[in-house]
């Protein structure tokens, strides 16, 4: 009986695929007492479905907009997230030198989003690069010679770091001499700057507010090492 | 030849037509070759990230060639051109389905190579050229192309047991989470950066929701159907609610082939291969 049936079921699986023998089994089914609907498992099925895809465009466009970039939030906010957390005191005393920075980070901020946006976008973010990079070199210049040294070098990680993502999400990375060309001209830049190493956004950074503020030189120095330059 | 004799269920079979099987199946594979010749002729394109498409494509120009092959053997057997003999056909279905279903969970473990890569590139650039070099792509694409030819000569094998089944629904499951949960985490973790920035405008961040959704909405739209069959056929297949879904196999077919389709659009030709 049970051979039967598995025979019946990989001849039903036969035709499944190639539709060309019999798709019912043997005995029909019978259609008396149906309470529901024939076909709502697959009305459910779509529904469901439907107001999953819906549901999550929701949820990630909620994201977007409730994060409303008031610097006051911002901070109690960020004070929370672990991620980034070496950002989190940076940015929180940087509301008289926002005007300084905000240019090249203005410039930027696109490249998370390049790998999300479309290829219309990326036109525009090309060339904001290449005035970011050349805004950024003079702003790295300036900052050597602000005082507070961490946050200038932090701001400037954090244009290395975007400038990395820019190159890795925009068309130049795909062709890989270039972007090693780049990726090499930012080595030099780190080496002779000592920036640590800013690009792991994940949680496993252990960096806190207070190991930036306490022990700034032996993170750089720990970073240095570690970075991708001293590997070459 | 037996349905002349069988009594009409309520829920009849429903029939997609050939012509609609032949143009998704023509189009889809003439669409990925094209992403796979231009990958292989092209030196810029020869990074990891490329590969990883190019091995996508080239597992759904093997989809879409083996539908169209099977609909073009079905077309003519119909008309009678063929001589049909017991032997040759089964073992011409099982060479069939161990065809797609190698080329299907190839691209599932595709989609996840270029998820991992994606995440990689974005949160470890500066290390990413030492975490992905091309022999490590070369390693994993080799492992990924082994590891879907023994699964689908395995899976076409023992398809009569359960265990098979519910083997392949699970993978399913696993990698739609997977992929949802790491494009998700990247999207969160850009986010946050961006806000912190104090740059991040309406529209980007919508533009990365919307295309994200559609990412992730089409590999659920186009492969979920198919696996609820899979997972009715098991179940359910005396249910009368269960045969009206299972009378849609075609149409759920149609919306597989139609994701070989779709994904050069959404994955290739949305960075512009670049010249």
């Amino acid at each position: 009986m049970s051979d039967s049936h598995n025979r019946s079921q990989a001849s039903a699986r036969r035709s499944d695929y190639v539709w060309q023998y019999e798709y019912y089994d043997e005995e029909p089914v019978s259609f008396e007492g149906l309470r529901a609907h024939r076909y709502s498992i697959v009305i459910g099925f779509w529904v469901g479905l439907a107001v999953f895809v819906i549901f999550m465009f929701f949820v990630l466009t909620l994201l977007t907009k409730t994060g409303a970039p008031h610097q006051e939030n911002q901070d109690s906010a960020e004070k929370h997230h672990r991620p980034g957390s070496c950002l989190v005191d940076i940015d929180g005393h940087q509301d008289e030198n926002d005007k300084a920075f905000s240019r090249p980070l203005l410039a930027g901020s696109r490249s998370y989003f390049n790998f999300f946006i479309s290829e219309d976008d990326q036109g525009q973010a090309k060339q904001k690069t290449e005035d970011k990079r050349t805004g950024k070199h003079n702003g790295a210049r300036a900052q050597q010679g602000n005082s507070d040294r961490p946050r200038g070098i932090s701001s400037s990680g954090v244009d290395e770091m975007e400038e990395d993502i820019e190159e890795a999400g925009g068309c130049q990375h795909l062709n890989g001499l270039i972007g090693e060309g780049k990726i090499d001209r930012e080595c030099a830049f780190l080496s002779h700057f000592n920036i640590p190493n800013f690009v792991s956004l994940d949680h496993n950074s252990t960096l806190g507010e207070d190991d930036l503020l306490y022990e700034p030189s032996a993170i750089l120095e720990r970073q240095s090492r570690d970075s991708h330059c001293d590997v070459h | 030849m037996n349905a002349t004799s069988k009594n009409q269920s309520d829920c009849p079979e429903v029939h997609v037509p050939i012509p609609v099987f032949l143009t998704i199946g023509v189009v889809s594979l003439i669409e990925n070759l094209l992403v796979v010749v231009a990958i292989i002729r092209n030196r810029n394109l020869h990074s990891p990230m490329y590969c990883f498409i190019c091995s996508l494509a080239a597992f759904n120009t093997i989809a879409s060639l083996t539908k169209t092959w099977e609909t073009l053997m079905i077309t003519f057997a119909n008309v009678g051109q063929l001589e049909k003999t017991e032997f040759s056909e089964s073992n011409l279905n099982d060479v069939i389905d161990s065809l797609l279903c190698m080329s299907f969970v190839g691209s599932f473990f595709s989609f996840l190579a270029i998820a991992v890569d994606r995440y990689i590139t974005i949160f470890y650039a500066l290390r990413y050229h030492n975490i992905m070099t091309m022999r490590r792509t070369g390693v994993i694409l080799g492992l990924i192309w082994i590891t879907c030819g023994v699964l689908a000569v395995l899976f076409v094998k023992f398809f009569y047991l359960k265990v098979t089944m519910i083997c392949f629904v699970v993978f399913f499951i696993i990698s739609l989470a997977i992929l949802c949960f790491l494009y998700t985490y990247m999207f969160m973790l850009a986010l946050i950066h961006a806000r912190k920035i104090a740059s991040l405008t309406a529209s980007e961040g919508g533009k990365g929701a919307l295309t994200l959704t559609i990412l992730s909405g089409t590999f659920t739209v186009c492969w979920a159907p198919f696996f609820l069959h899979l997972v009715i056929m098991t179940v359910c297949p005396m249910n009368p609610y269960c045969e009206c879904y299972r009378s849609l196999f075609e149409v759920h077919v149609v919306l597989m082939m139609s994701h070989a389709l779709i994904d050069p659009a959404i994955y290739a030709f949305h960075w512009k291969l670049c010249s």
